[in-house]
């Protein structure tokens, strides 16, 4: 008999280039961890990933990966999990990559319902280009030149956004809680639909007040399948707020009818094999 | 905790967790070119792996281990006991600050087993849960003694030459 697959058999000989302290290592053990949970072969996974700091991810992994286009991690993904539907496809990236540049595809991506689950790894803030205030950056922040008297703008609201949009599986957890993740991870890729999950994960750089983080996160969500009732329980969120938001039936995307005949002709799927 | 595999298989995974983290903290700290403090790690991770061979063995012998979720283990916490803080670490962090970090994760995984050996039913349970809390107590003091035999370092040693901020 096989022994069973470790979190440690995921991760690649690649070593991650993140900051040391970096909350997005949390988001990498909770993967890792959530596939050993589910003794999924590498093989039968992708991660796709968009540009930034966090979508480095796949190469730290042993599963298929591509690191794509800026904000174009959905659309990726999106052709992926239609194409082969055999296998899990996980979308991920940092909130700017998701949120401003890719902000469109994520509300159609909510929309469309494409089973695969998407991973925001959040830290407020742009860190590959050293410290720009991205998307979700709290209006009165003011640790970049480029903003020095704040943002003038509140801040993006994913979680409001995603279920205006359509998303039947909304949760925001926290990389600091890693097996927390990992379950949160485990039940969205259970999940027969686009599952999103906003990942709070501190940038030690730019942003390191967040490493205060885990004192101030809360596990106070409390699942619902009304969207209104989740909605109204964002009115007075303080963006700290961890666990399962809201989960419903999936609509409209249900499998499709006919996969075979949307499936990558052989020859294409087969990348580098003799002609 | 009342049941020794379950007991023993929570000591397999502590020691585990421990592990990765510290492996994952000296990787970090080789690509960011602090050598002295990668070794320090990669010694804390061998260690880890030592104690958690020993671990395995006794659950071995007491059945195998269990596979339980990451999520349900029984830590009283988001991470296991005795992962390393990642809230302290920093690319330019000293000897002192690494050491601190250990200690301070070998401190929870005493107070965990001690945590077990004061609640649990299970004599046998009892014993080996004050065993592994003296062991880890004895971690502890010997981090103790390495810190103490460190030289002196200035108060700014985590002051950036090359602050991200300081663009003018």
């Amino acid at each position: 008999m096989n022994e069973p697959l470790t979190a440690r058999d995921y991760k690649s000989d690649v070593h991650p280039v993140w900051c040391p302290g970096c909350g997005d290592f949390g988001i990498l053990n909770a993967l890792t961890k959530a596939m050993a949970a589910r003794q999924l072969p590498p093989e039968h996974v992708a991660l796709i990933s968009g540009i930034g700091c966090s979508s480095r991810l796949p190469a730290y992994l042993t599963t298929y990966g591509f690191h794509g286009v800026h904000g174009r991690a959905l659309p990726l993904a999106t052709g992926l999990a239609v194409a082969r539907p055999d296998l899990t496809v996980v979308a991920m990236g940092g909130d700017g990559d998701g949120f401003s540049i890719g902000g469109n595809h994520f509300m159609h991506a909510c929309r469309r319902n494409v089973n695969m689950v998407y991973l925001v790894m959040d830290n407020a803030v742009y860190g590959m280009t050293k410290g720009q205030a991205s998307p979700t950056t709290e209006t009165d922040w003011t640790g970049s030149k480029l903003t020095p008297a704040g943002t003038h703008m509140p801040a993006f609201r994913p979680l409001e956004i995603a279920l205006a949009s359509g998303c039947a599986f909304v949760a925001r957890e926290f990389s600091g809680n890693p097996n927390g993740l990992a379950r949160r991870i485990d039940e969205a890729l259970d999940y027969p639909g686009f599952a999103f999950i906003q990942v709070l994960s501190p940038c030690i750089t730019y942003r390191p007040e967040q490493m205060g983080y885990k004192k101030i996160v809360h596990d106070d969500f409390e699942p619902t399948a009304v969207r209104t009732e989740a909605m109204a329980r964002l009115l007075d969120d303080d963006g700290m707020t961890t666990g399962l938001l809201f989960k419903a039936p999936p609509a409209p995307w249900q499998g499709d009818p006919v996969p075979d005949r949307h499936r990558a002709p052989e020859r294409v799927l087969r990348v580098g094999a003799a002609a | 905790m009342s049941e020794l595999r379950q007991f023993l298989s929570h000591a397999v995974a502590l020691e585990t967790d421990a592990a990765e983290r510290y492996d994952e903290l000296h990787r970090a700290m080789d690509v960011h070119h602090n050598a002295e403090i990668a070794e320090l790690f990669a010694q804390m991770a061998h260690y880890s792996r030592l104690h958690r061979a020993e671990a395995r063995e006794r659950a071995e012998r007491a059945g195998g281990v269990l596979a339980i979720d990451p999520w349900a283990f029984e830590w009283g916490g988001g991470e296991s006991p005795e992962s390393a803080a990642t809230e302290a670490v920093h690319y330019r962090m000293s000897a002192h600050d690494a050491l601190a970090v250990a200690l301070a994760a070998e401190r929870s995984a005493h107070a965990f087993y001690a945590g077990v050996a004061s609640t649990t039913s299970d004599a046998e349970v009892r014993a080996l849960a004050e065993e592994f809390a003296e062991e880890e107590g004895g971690h502890a003091r010997e981090i103790e003694r390495w810190i103490e035999r460190l030289p002196d370092e200035p108060d700014d040693v985590l002051g950036d030459l090359d602050p991200p901020m300081d663009v003018e």
